[in-house]
């Protein structure tokens, strides 16, 4: 089996998609000609055409508007929106139109529409490109959101979103795109929206995360069995709408302490969304209070100062420590 | 002097409008016929059509102009006629009002109010029945206020036209005419960031703010005549928050329901209750509620089902119940 990074699952699920299905269709700023800023659609233009895989104009709500067009029409598009920073034009139309529909039709129309989106810092962008606003997404009924953070899962929830009769936003971690690889079967094959998965097994702590946090997670849970402190489960979400509400009481169940990870600014995130599910689902394993670790409240920063913005391992440490002591 | 809640809107605007000149109004409609909701009836005849204009139907205009406004000197309290119409002028909001004193480093302000009337029970429907606080209620740099009394009206949009940053401040369209209450004549201001006990009690502690305010209040009377001793408080600003007013109440009752008429998941009711479960956790004898809106993508039209939608002073009493005899 093959070994890939997330870029290039990303680009060869694409490939396939077009390949097996002549209404899909694949746009946005920059995808055609130039393959991408992140090269997700390299080469797709050259060996599908350009009716099928297109340059649009810097025109966000154009390109959402649009997809709702054709994908009501009968086609399958999958929009590239270029950075999620530059989502905010495009909110309108995917909020209250793609993921509208549906219910305002009583099911007779539906968007079959996928907006792909590269989030999250780390990579020393300038202002406006290191955005992470699942939390708007989520809370925006009619949409479903999806975040992989490793290969395999890009590709196979890439392929579901797709498959699936209703807008979908996949938004993809930028700082992830490169960061490893892992065999990536090239026969298709879906992750079912609305799963979490647990990375790593661990027995005395859950650290509930997603995204570009998934790595830092998984390297400070590293770290703290190497030295033999603590055992910490890592849950990758995966899907944030529908959100696995199941797989989130049974890790906090198992190990009755957690904390919830996420990059975005911690007032108003979903790790609040997370914290008062673990108190539906699993208030009475609790053996200690659920802590956040996020963005502070403060616009992202220039980059010279975005390692002091992003949560990282010793924050997160210095977390799981305090929530073992209570 | 008792006035509706419509009525001390537009009472307060005629009075800071005489107090201070910098003070423009503009939006849809507002002018020539005083606004949908009759907001700002009267009030273009006194001030003239330099100071209270009506402009073209595009959201993101109205606000971007706005921000321009504010930089160089006036006092923008610009109008969107529903809040469900916000969206188009949500990167306007998210990406340059709220971000202009920290991309300036301080140099720039944005003395912005944008009123927004939201909410259903009016047989709006869809587009014009919706709640929109979670979404904002997200971003560093913004403000939020949802007074839920004529009095909180007047002190809280005075407060928010004296800010030197951008405010969203946010009328519930039912409150308007069926909420009365006693209005000082003379100016005051109601600090942003200060929750309100709005009825004390020993049971169960109900936290809620804008409309739901007052259907928490109705619900805590019934309750109090089986003996429930329910305390209500009202959050009046959600962004900045009252965190200590929430802990307090919590740790007093150590029963919580939160309440909103917004969908559930990914709303504002999800960081009330997160706040509490991290840190109050062990002053709880029961998990915290939350009763919400349903997760569906609009409101109803049929009177049926968008009874059905909201948050009623009966289902309040059901859950406070509930949690009482937990």
């Amino acid at each position: 089996m093959p070994e890939r990074n997330m870029i290039q699952a990303i680009n060869v699920t694409l490939d396939q998609l077009l390949a097996e299905d002549a209404r899909v269709m694949v746009f946005g700023e920059d995808v055609g000609k130039n393959g991408g800023v992140f090269r997700a659609t390299e080469h797709l233009q050259d060996r599908h055409g350009e009716p099928r895989v297109f340059d649009t104009p810097l025109a966000e709500s154009g390109i959402i508007g649009m997809a709702i067009g054709m994908a009501v029409g009968g086609l399958l598009p999958i929009a590239e929106i270029q950075f999620m920073g530059f989502l905010y034009p495009g909110l309108d139309q995917l909020m209250s139109h793609a993921g509208r529909l549906s219910a305002r039709s009583q099911g007779q129309v539906k968007v079959p529409l996928v907006v792909r989106v590269p989030f999250g810092g780390g990579i020393r962008a300038p202002e406006q490109h290191a955005d992470s606003i699942e939390a708007l997404l989520v809370h925006a009924p009619g949409l479903k959101v999806v975040v992989p953070s490793t290969p395999y899962d890009a590709k196979g929830l890439l392929t579901a979103a797709v498959d699936d009769p209703d807008p979908v936003v996949v938004m993809e971690p930028i700082r992830l795109y490169r960061l490893g690889r892992q065999e990536v079967p090239d026969e298709r094959y879906t992750v079912p929206i609305g799963t979490a998965r647990v990375a790593r097994p661990g027995s005395d702590l859950t650290v509930i995360t997603w995204g570009n946090m998934v790595a830092v997670a998984l390297d400070a849970a590293e770290a703290l069995a190497a030295a033999g402190e603590v055992s910490v489960e890592v849950l990758d979400l995966r899907s944030l709408y529908p959100l696995d509400r199941e797989a989130i009481g049974a890790a906090v169940s198992k190990t009755g302490r957690a904390v919830v990870l996420h990059e975005a600014p911690m007032t108003g995130g979903l790790g609040g969304e997370v914290v008062a599910a673990i108190q539906e689902v699993a208030f009475w394993s609790l053996q200690a209070p659920v802590e956040r670790v996020a963005g502070p409240d403060v616009p992202y920063p220039p980059y010279a100062w975005e390692d002091f913005y992003l949560p990282n391992r010793a924050r997160l440490t210095q977390a799981i420590r305090r929530t073992l002591k209570d | 002097m008792a006035m509706t809640y419509l009525e001390a809107v537009r009472e307060t605007l005629r009075q800071e409008m005489r107090r201070d000149s910098r003070i423009i109004i503009y939006g849809e409609d507002v002018g020539v016929r005083g606004g949908v909701f009759r907001a700002t009836e009267g009030l273009q005849a006194e001030f003239g059509e330099d100071r209270v204009m009506d402009s073209p139907l595009a959201e993101s205009a109205i606000v971007g102009t706005a921000i321009g406004a504010a930089i160089n000197g006036l006092r923008p309290v610009p109008e969107i006629q529903f809040a469900d119409f916000i969206f188009p002028a949500v990167n306007q909001i998210i990406q340059e009002a709220a971000r202009i004193r920290y991309r300036s480093n301080g140099t720039f302000g944005v003395p912005l109010v944008i009123r927004a009337p939201y909410g259903g029970g009016i047989h709006g429907a869809l587009y014009h029945s919706q709640s929109i606080e979670a979404f904002f209620a997200h971003v560093p740099g913004l403000k939020v206020v949802m007074p839920a009394t004529p009095y909180d009206v007047k002190g809280l949009l005075a407060s928010s036209i004296e800010d030197e940053d951008p405010v969203l401040f946010l009328e519930h369209k039912g409150a308007y005419r069926s909420i009365r209450g006693e209005v000082p004549d003379e100016r005051y201001l109601i600090p942003l960031g200060e929750a309100d006990v709005k009825r004390t009690g020993t049971d169960v502690s109900i936290i809620s703010w804008g409309m739901t305010v007052n259907s928490s209040l109705k619900a805590a009377e019934a309750l109090a005549k089986q003996n429930i001793s329910v305390e209500v408080l009202d959050l009046r600003t959600i962004r900045p928050l009252d965190t200590e007013a929430i802990l307090a109440t919590a740790k007093k009752t150590g029963k919580v329901l939160v309440v909103h008429e917004d969908n559930l998941t990914g709303g504002f009711g999800g960081e009330v209750s997160a706040l509490i479960a991290e840190h109050a956790l062990f002053d709880l004898d029961a998990p915290i509620r939350r009763l919400a809106g349903p997760d569906v993508p609009a409101m109803p039209y049929a009177p049926s089902l968008e009874h059905a939608f909201l948050v009623t002073p009966e289902k309040i009493e059901a859950a406070a119940k509930e949690l009482a005899l937990f």
